[in-house]
């Protein structure tokens, strides 16, 4: 059943800050610290913007300067589609013959999900195929730049306060390693939250400008609010016409209420991240550069380290009956691995979710080949021979191994029956420096032995 | 269409002449197809209930399926039951693997990719029903009407759709290429080849 596969059938729990529960396929694990890593113990970092319907890469600044809008690529205002550009020939008069005339081309945007044209809202049709549609102004753009331009100022006369008193207290040789561009990257200032508008200190007047003063006036409250037209308890509402609440609030600047003022806006930025381990600093995923290219230059994650546990099948769960549970386990590494389950103890902090009890036969631990590439083509090869206990082990398959477990429910009425135990396996850490041998002999990398707590949700009791 | 006095429906498909009906395709009971109408192989037309009658111009697809058939809670020989025309207008394209058993169909609809439109919908002109929406509501659907997204939201556009009118030429053209073709009643002016 495929269903058996789903990802949050299999859990493991990672202890961070907080305990968090997820499935391998989603976490990382730091090969420095010999930890896993779910996304919410790892720092986030930008790595480079692009657009989702052009592939087109953008640095920072520029992507800050068109404020994360790609140029070229629209989006639907009423479905937020991608739009098309699409070409029909018009008649045009002939600029030196005004009775005769000649087939022009004419561009419009279109989309194809919801079929809207840019000429429903009035937007004329360009000749020109690309660059020729604008994005209407927003009205208020003077009092917000102004607005802009005073915090900024402020912003930067703060900065310089701090690094003022910063600089009397230490060495001269870091002058300005605090004011960093987007002011929460590094560990330092992190721990500082309530450093005020240090987001933007760093784009405003460069070093030597004269800083002229910026003074803004103060906005007005108004005391008269426009009145409501006057049917418009009477009148019929056309659905049509009316744009929903999420098309109202993709255009912030306007907000809309009728489908005939809906915009076209540019398409958004999307971003490629990088993680980093807060503990060890070492980077756990680092995509490459190109935004069509879907490979990374370092990529950590769990699945490739972490020996997987997955369901195959259930057989009728019943209360208080003992029943049989196949598993399989997987072995991502090329060396032979040794796992070992152990059931949980009774006062165990992290088994909160169990609601049946599982029984393994003690001290059996299960050896896993590596995962080797070429073993489907070399038919010379002799089979390993492994002595496996036909009680525990069911099957084996190169890398996997399928297994039973013993599970008792012990809950009357239990729509998901949750099963935990914790696995023990050695992981010989490759990334460290390989100390050099007094005896000179095989400088295997030490193995050192991790456990980790695995949560299975086995389903519905039988009826 | 079958006389008052005929007992008997008529058994095969009235296909006018210039329509292209592929072979493949299924067509039961009492269907009349216009001139200049496609019909692919795998169509399937069922007048089980009534007959069907096409317009010109339509442009049917793969696996679409368009069914007069009974409303399920009447049986096929209980008495009231009787057969209701379905009519299909102009220029109308039923896209791949959509479900129509809309009893009246106007002119210049598109209807995409599995959509299923009920029995007691009525589709003006100029209608567009997006792949994947259901309308199973007893109604009239204005003109100029699209129907998209995965909650069959609505909107109207402004301008009714193209007629497919270049895909229709390059269809019966080459379509007798590769298949063959349904003999038209009264004579053909298209060649045809078996």
């Amino acid at each position: 059943m495929a269903s058996l596969l789903q990802p949050n059938r299999v859990v493991y729990l990672v202890r961070g800050e907080k305990n968090i529960i997820a499935p391998l396929s989603q976490l990382y694990f730091c090969r420095y610290c010999s930890e896993l890593r779910s996304l919410e113990c790892v720092s986030h970092e930008v790595d480079s913007h692009y657009c989702p319907s052009c592939l087109e890469n953008m640095p920072s600044a520029e992507a800050k300067l068109k404020k994360n809008r790609c140029a070229n690529c629209f989006d639907c205002p009423c479905c937020m589609h991608t739009l098309s550009t699409r070409a029909t020939n018009i008649p045009a008069p002939v600029p030196d013959d005004p009775t005769k005339t000649t087939m022009k081309k004419a561009y419009y945007l279109a989309c194809g999900f919801c079929r809207w044209t840019s000429r429903d809202v009035g937007m004329a049709d360009k000749s020109v195929a690309s660059g020729g549609w604008q994005e209407p102004e927003n009205p208020h753009a003077q009092r917000i730049g102004k607005l802009i331009e005073y915090y900024q100022q402020l912003a930067h006369r703060e900065k310089q306060e701090r690094d003022r008193k910063k600089l009397t207290r230490r060495r001269q040789c870091m002058p300005l390693a605090f004011s960093e561009k987007y002011g929460l990257g590094t560990r330092l200032q992190r721990q500082r939250p309530g450093a005020p508008l240090s987001n933007l200190a760093g784009l405003s007047l460069k070093e030597g400008e004269d800083q002229k003063e910026i003074s803004i006036e103060p906005a007005q409250a108004l005391d008269e609010v426009e009145p409501l037209p006057e049917d418009f308890y009477t009148r019929p509402v056309s659905l049509p016409e009316v744009t929903t609440l999420r098309q109202r609030l993709l255009q912030p600047d306007f907000q809309p209420a009728g489908a005939s003022q809906l915009h076209p806006r540019h398409k958004h930025l999307l971003m490629k991240r990088s993680l980093r381990c807060r503990k060890c600093e070492h980077n756990l995923s680092k995509p490459e550069f190109n935004p069509t290219s879907i490979k990374f230059k370092i990529q950590l994650v769990a699945v490739s380290y972490i020996p997987e546990v997955r369901i195959m099948s259930i057989p009728n769960l019943r209360y208080m009956k003992e029943s049989q549970v196949l598993l399989t386990l997987t072995n991502p590494v090329e060396n032979i691995t040794h796992v070992s389950l152990a059931a949980c103890e009774e006062d165990d902090p992290d088994d909160i979710n169990r609601t049946a009890q599982v029984i393994l036969v003690p001290n059996t631990q299960l050896v896993l080949a590596g995962k080797d590439a070429a073993a489907e083509y070399d038919e010379l090869a002799e089979p390993q021979d492994f002595q496996d206990d036909p009680d525990v082990v069911a099957f084996r398959k190169s890398n996997k191994i399928g297994f039973f477990i013993k599970v008792i429910p012990q809950k009357e009425e239990d729509t998901d029956v949750t099963v935990a135990f914790k696995m023990r396996h050695d992981f010989r850490n490759l990334a460290a420096p390989v100390r050099p041998s007094d005896e000179g002999g095989d400088a295997a990398a030490e193995a050192i032995w991790l456990t980790h707590h695995v949560e299975l949700r086995l389903g519905p009791l039988a009826p | 269409m079958s006389d008052a006095k005929q007992t008997i429906a008529q058994k095969s498909a009235k296909i006018a002449a210039g329509a292209v009906v592929c072979v493949e395709s299924e067509i039961r009971g009492d269907v009349t197809i216009g001139a200049r109408t496609v019909v692919h192989p795998k169509a399937r037309i069922i007048a089980e209930a009534g007959p069907i009658i096409i317009g010109e111009g339509n442009l049917i697809e793969e696996q679409a399926l368009i069914i007069n058939s009974y409303p399920e809670n009447i049986l096929p020989d209980a008495d009231g039951a009787e057969p209701k025309a379905m009519t299909i207008g102009t220029n109308n394209v039923f896209e791949v693997g959509c479900v129509s058993q809309a009893l009246k169909i106007g002119d210049n609809n598109v209807i995409e990719s599995k959509a299923d439109l009920g029995r007691n919908v009525i589709l003006t002109s100029g209608c567009i029903i997006g792949a994947c929406c259901q309308i199973n509501t007893c109604e009239v659907v204005p003109e100029n009407t699209v129907v998209y997204g995965s909650n069959s939201m609505r909107r109207t556009q402004s301008e009714k759709p193209q007629p497919q009118t270049l895909q229709l030429d390059f269809l019966m053209k080459i379509l007798p290429n590769y298949h063959h073709v349904k003999k038209t009643v009264k004579g053909s002016g298209a060649p045809l080849r078996n």
